[in-house]
């Protein structure tokens, strides 16, 4: 008996029930677990040690350690969802405790499904205009389709092109430009695969094609886009922000004045990290002038971020957006950013997480300098992103 | 490491997850500690999930490296 991990979403998204038994060992569990916009109900009970005495039974020797170190700590009566990193020994522990009455199940794919799992919502709607979000909600990973007329734009797609195909097939828009607001570092970025498969022009900032720490040129094929410079997109129209910091290329996009489409410079509850290039000190005055120049702009505009770090940021439709106006009086790093540049670099010097390794080679990939096998980059790919400063540790 | 030898082997190729990890818990069971056990395996999840396992038994890794496509551990068992 699986559970899809779309049927979970839906599950944590609403107020059903769900209580998670996750098998993996203990150090994956620490850094990667399900989260839905309440705290949930989690027990993680490592298989390494759940099995350590089976014989051939497996979903039996399962359920007997489980009862023996846990019974009652499990609820009877709610739903049980078991999960590990593909879901296959999940399946073995859910099928064991059905055996003894639990309401089982096995969360299909494993964690592995959860992180490469996207999902679309309609976040605008107006006459011949359109801003549908593109999420994979287990990373905090946000892309944005732009329709407007019969023309649309893809910003910062995710690397499955498959749901960007779908909302093409469905809306018959057709697609003038594939958009990077800058090189990521925390996921592969869809851009190139997809702007082939639409046979669409790919657009990033000549200063991301250059690998940062490698300090070699991209191997990519691109358009530029530059400071001052424009898209087009049917009666609309992108101005170009360069806003260096998080990146040197680093990109804000702000649609006919009143859509701000910030990549990875502003999110709704924090800010980008400057570090990601290895030059923090020297980047973070060039992150807080980007910041400053985005916050100070005027009128009712709407915020299209790049990630999000809980779901509690989302809105009732599940989307990732926040109006600027309300951005600069809640978002701790929109303030410190207005505030002057020493309490700013303080601020930046006391909230980066840690700094995670795989995200130099993220990098190589997104600019063409290394190839990867699917499982390598799903590898690449596990985990939630690190890409905003934590608001655990910083100042007050 | 290379000096090393085991005193016994355990060929998990071709399993996959839960196997070779319930595999080597039956196998250590026959070894006195101090005793090596080598572990073959080509399921990717192995690499993160015997090193857990040994740390979570009160056993030792002693190596854990990739040839070809086959992932190969040394695991001494603890003291009981």
């Amino acid at each position: 008996m699986n559970l899809s991990v779309g049927d979970l979403r839906a599950r944590l998204m609403s107020d059903e029930g769900v209580f998670l038994l996750d098998v993996r060992p203990s150090k994956e569990f620490a850094a990667w677990r399900i989260e839905g916009k309440r705290p949930l109900e989690t027990l993680n009970v490592p298989y390494t040690r759940m099995l350590a005495d089976a014989e051939d039974d497996i979903p039996a020797a399962a359920a007997a350690y489980v009862r023996k170190n846990f019974e009652g700590k499990i609820p009877r009566g709610s739903l049980v969802v078991t999960v590990c990193a593909k879901g296959r020994t999940s399946a073995f522990v859910a099928e064991g405790l059905r055996s003894w009455g639990y309401e089982a199940v096995n969360l299909q794919g494993g964690m592995l499904a959860w992180g490469n799992h996207y999902e679309s919502a309609l976040v605008v709607e107006e006459p011949d205009f359109a801003v549908i979000q593109v999420a994979r909600p287990a990373r905090g990973c946000l892309s944005w389709i732009v329709i407007s007329g019969d023309e649309a734009v893809v910003i910062d797609p995710l690397r499955n092109p498959a749901p960007y195909l779908e909302t093409f097939r469905n809306r018959g828009a057709r697609v003038s430009a594939v958009i990077d607001t800058h090189a990521h570092a925390d996921h592969i970025s869809g851009g190139r695969v997809l702007a082939v498969e639409l046979k669409a022009p790919y657009y990033l900032h000549p200063y991301d094609a250059i690998h940062p720490m490698d300090m070699l040129p991209g191997k990519l094929e691109f358009n530029f886009l530059q400071e001052g410079s424009s898209l087009s997109l049917g009666r609309s129209r992108f101005e170009i922000l360069h806003v260096p910091g998080h990146t040197l290329g680093a990109v804000a996009l702000l649609l006919d004045r009143r859509f701000l489409f910030a990549g990875d410079t502003l999110f709704v509850d924090s800010i980008s990290r400057p570090d990601l290039g290895g030059r923090a000190e020297e980047w973070t005055p060039l992150h807080h002038a980007s910041l400053r120049r985005l916050l100070a702009i005027e009128g009712e505009v709407l915020v299209f971020p790049g990630h999000f770090s809980s779901a509690a940021e989302s809105d009732s439709r599940g989307a990732y957006v926040c109006s600027l106006r309300v951005l600069r009086s809640r978002n701790e790093g929109a303030k410190m950013a207005l505030g002057d540049p020493a309490a700013f670099a303080t601020y930046i010097k006391s909230s980066l997480p840690f700094f995670p390794p795989q995200y130099v080679d993220i990098k190589r990939i997104n600019t063409g300098l290394l190839e990867v096998d699917e499982d390598r980059a799903s590898e690449l790919e596990l985990g939630k992103n690190v890409c905003a400063l934590s608001a655990a540790k910083s100042t007050s | 490491m290379a000096d090393i030898k085991e005193d016994r082997l355990l060929d998990a190729s071709g399993l996959s997850c839960p196997m070779p990890v319930v595999k080597a818990a039956k196998e250590m069971k026959s070894l006195q500690p101090g005793q090596v056990l080598k572990i073959v395996a080509t399921d990717r999840g192995s690499l993160a999930d015997i090193p857990a396992w040994a740390e979570d038994t009160g056993n030792e890794l002693l190596e854990s490296k990739t040839e070809g496509s086959s992932y190969l551990f040394l695991v001494r068992k603890g003291a009981p």
